[in-house]
């Protein structure tokens, strides 16, 4: 047995442990209880296609096993669904309450932020298809399309308004100043944020600075997705960061970096070196402490 | 001196042309190598119903090979040279049969298959599965050109398809089904096709 590969099974068994540095503000029993005696209407007045039966199964899902959410095939929804492990894993019973309350009225409140989303988008709710597990998880598509419809940056110019197909374009796409502040506006938690949109952080000792954030809490790394899931053999690739992910553990043996991370339907991990993460890294932001106002 | 110039254009255009074709016949292609191709398919499921998992080969020479280990718990993806001691104990711990994935990889190469893979995929809310393979001939190998796929899916079950050859979504939902944003077309009645710049 190669010294490298017990390294990594001691890390998977440490890794094992449930996600940690967070408070968690309900459980996932409390939002189950909440649920079981919610009366729906059969079918929304404001969200057309969304099936009753596949709207509460979709949640009873998210909150009995929040890693499996997933953004769907081809999707721009990775930083909506990245925001998703906040509420899912430490305050499921917010969520649930929330998603009945946009389902039932058609609006709804998170903390201080009104959601009143368009009638393309409720409209859109549940025919959304071709995108994997999506296609049969319509209240993951009601709050996907509903983050993408409330909250706007400069990525977004260009797209105002959904149509179909907007889901996979530049109409729900997300820069780390906007994703930062869905989090602050949203979750109410302080952030420590580094890095932007077009140039990489200068992270002098990266395994230390990412480790750190680790301890300290739930970090969100902003990468260029071309080379962390390559899906082509092109020498040239864009410069630019395209995806968020969970960073749930780093370990470093010599110059390998062995990370795990949850990337939307499951938890990841792989080798890589030091330079490879730096080279896709554009973006870190993790969890300080929580806010008084929560 | 004017015949030189216009031999040099004619090999330049000849490279151009050459270079930039993109319809090569699919369909002839699986037909050539069906028996290899069949093979793949059926190796690569049989050992994903024991466990699940996917392969790729990253580099041209088909040397260095990257396999997702799919767990209840994590996904470990890993990265060898093909024949290398350590890919047999990394195998022989998660439970795969290491004889099994050698098969797998020898299949692979020998047809320029870059990417195998299983997707699920949804008609009526039922769940279904096909097998995901991407083939990267050394046809389309030329510098300066985007990188051309093509890809197989096999399905468990015979599909329905348009009179133009699309693949549809179903019987009663007549419209064209898109796997990965893509269009696919007939080869047969389980096994179809299409031309991409991804190979997943």
């Amino acid at each position: 047995m190669r010294p490298r590969l017990l390294f990594i099974f001691a890390i998977c068994f440490y890794a094992a442990a449930p996600a940690r540095s967070q408070e968690s503000y309900s459980t996932p029993e409390e939002a189950l209880a909440w649920l079981n005696t919610a009366k729906l209407p059969d079918t929304s007045l404001y969200w057309p296609n969304v099936k009753n039966h596949l709207f509460l199964e979709n949640l009873r899902a998210n909150v009995t096993h929040p890693l499996n959410m997933y953004q769907g095939t081809n999707t721009n929804f990775c930083g909506y669904a990245a925001l998703s492990y906040l509420p899912l894993n430490y305050d499921p019973l917010q969520y649930v309450r929330f998603m009945l309350a946009l389902y039932t009225d058609g609006q709804a409140s998170w903390h201080k932020v009104k959601f009143t989303p368009s009638p393309e988008v409720m409209l859109a709710a549940g025919t959304l298809h071709f995108k994997g597990v999506l296609d049969i998880r319509p209240a993951d598509q009601m709050w996907f399309l509903s983050l993408a419809d409330r909250f706007r940056s400069y990525l977004n110019l260009f797209h105002t308004r959904f149509h179909t197909g907007s889901e996979d374009t530049f109409w729900a796409a997300c820069n780390l100043g906007k994703f930062n502040r869905m989090i602050k506006r949203m979750m109410g938690y302080k952030i420590k944020a580094i890095g932007s949109d077009l140039l990489r952080p200068g992270i002098r000792d990266l395994y230390g600075y990412l480790q750190k954030a680790v301890q300290t809490g739930t970090t969100f790394l902003y990468v260029n997705n071309t080379y962390l899931h390559v899906k082509n053999h092109n020498k040239s690739r864009f410069s630019f960061p395209t995806h968020f992910i969970v960073l749930t553990d780093i370990q470093k043996q010599d110059d390998v970096l062995t990370i795990i991370y949850w990337d939307y339907g499951g938890r990841t991990l792989r080798q890589v070196t030091t330079s490879f993460l730096k080279k896709i890294l554009y973006g870190v932001t993790y969890l300080v402490k929580d806010n008084d106002e929560k | 001196m004017k015949n030189k110039k216009g031999h040099i254009i004619f090999g330049a255009l000849i490279i151009l042309l050459v270079s930039s074709c993109k319809t090569v016949n699919i369909t002839h292609y699986y037909h050539r190598h069906q028996s290899i191709l069949d093979s793949i398919e059926l190796v690569y499921t049989q050992i994903y119903a024991h466990k699940p998992f996917s392969i790729e080969f990253t580099d041209r020479a088909f040397d260095r090979v990257s396999l997702e280990l799919a767990t209840d718990t994590l996904t470990y993806i890993y990265e060898f040279w093909v024949g290398e001691d350590r890919m047999q104990d990394t195998l022989r711990k998660y439970g795969f049969d290491p004889t099994a994935i050698q098969t797998l990889i020898t299949l692979m190469r020998s047809v320029d298959c870059t990417w195998a893979n299983n997707l699920d995929y949804y008609t009526e809310e039922r769940k279904h599965y096909l097998t995901y393979i991407s083939l990267w001939p050394r046809i389309f190998n030329f510098p300066f050109v985007n990188k051309k796929y093509y890809i197989l899916t096999y399905f468990q079950q015979p599909q329905y398809f348009d009179s133009e050859g699309n693949l549809l979504v179903g019987r009663k939902l007549r419209r064209v089904r898109k796997i990965n944003a893509e269009v696919f077309r007939r080869i047969n009645d389980r096994v179809c096709y299409t031309l991409s710049d991804k190979f997943r």
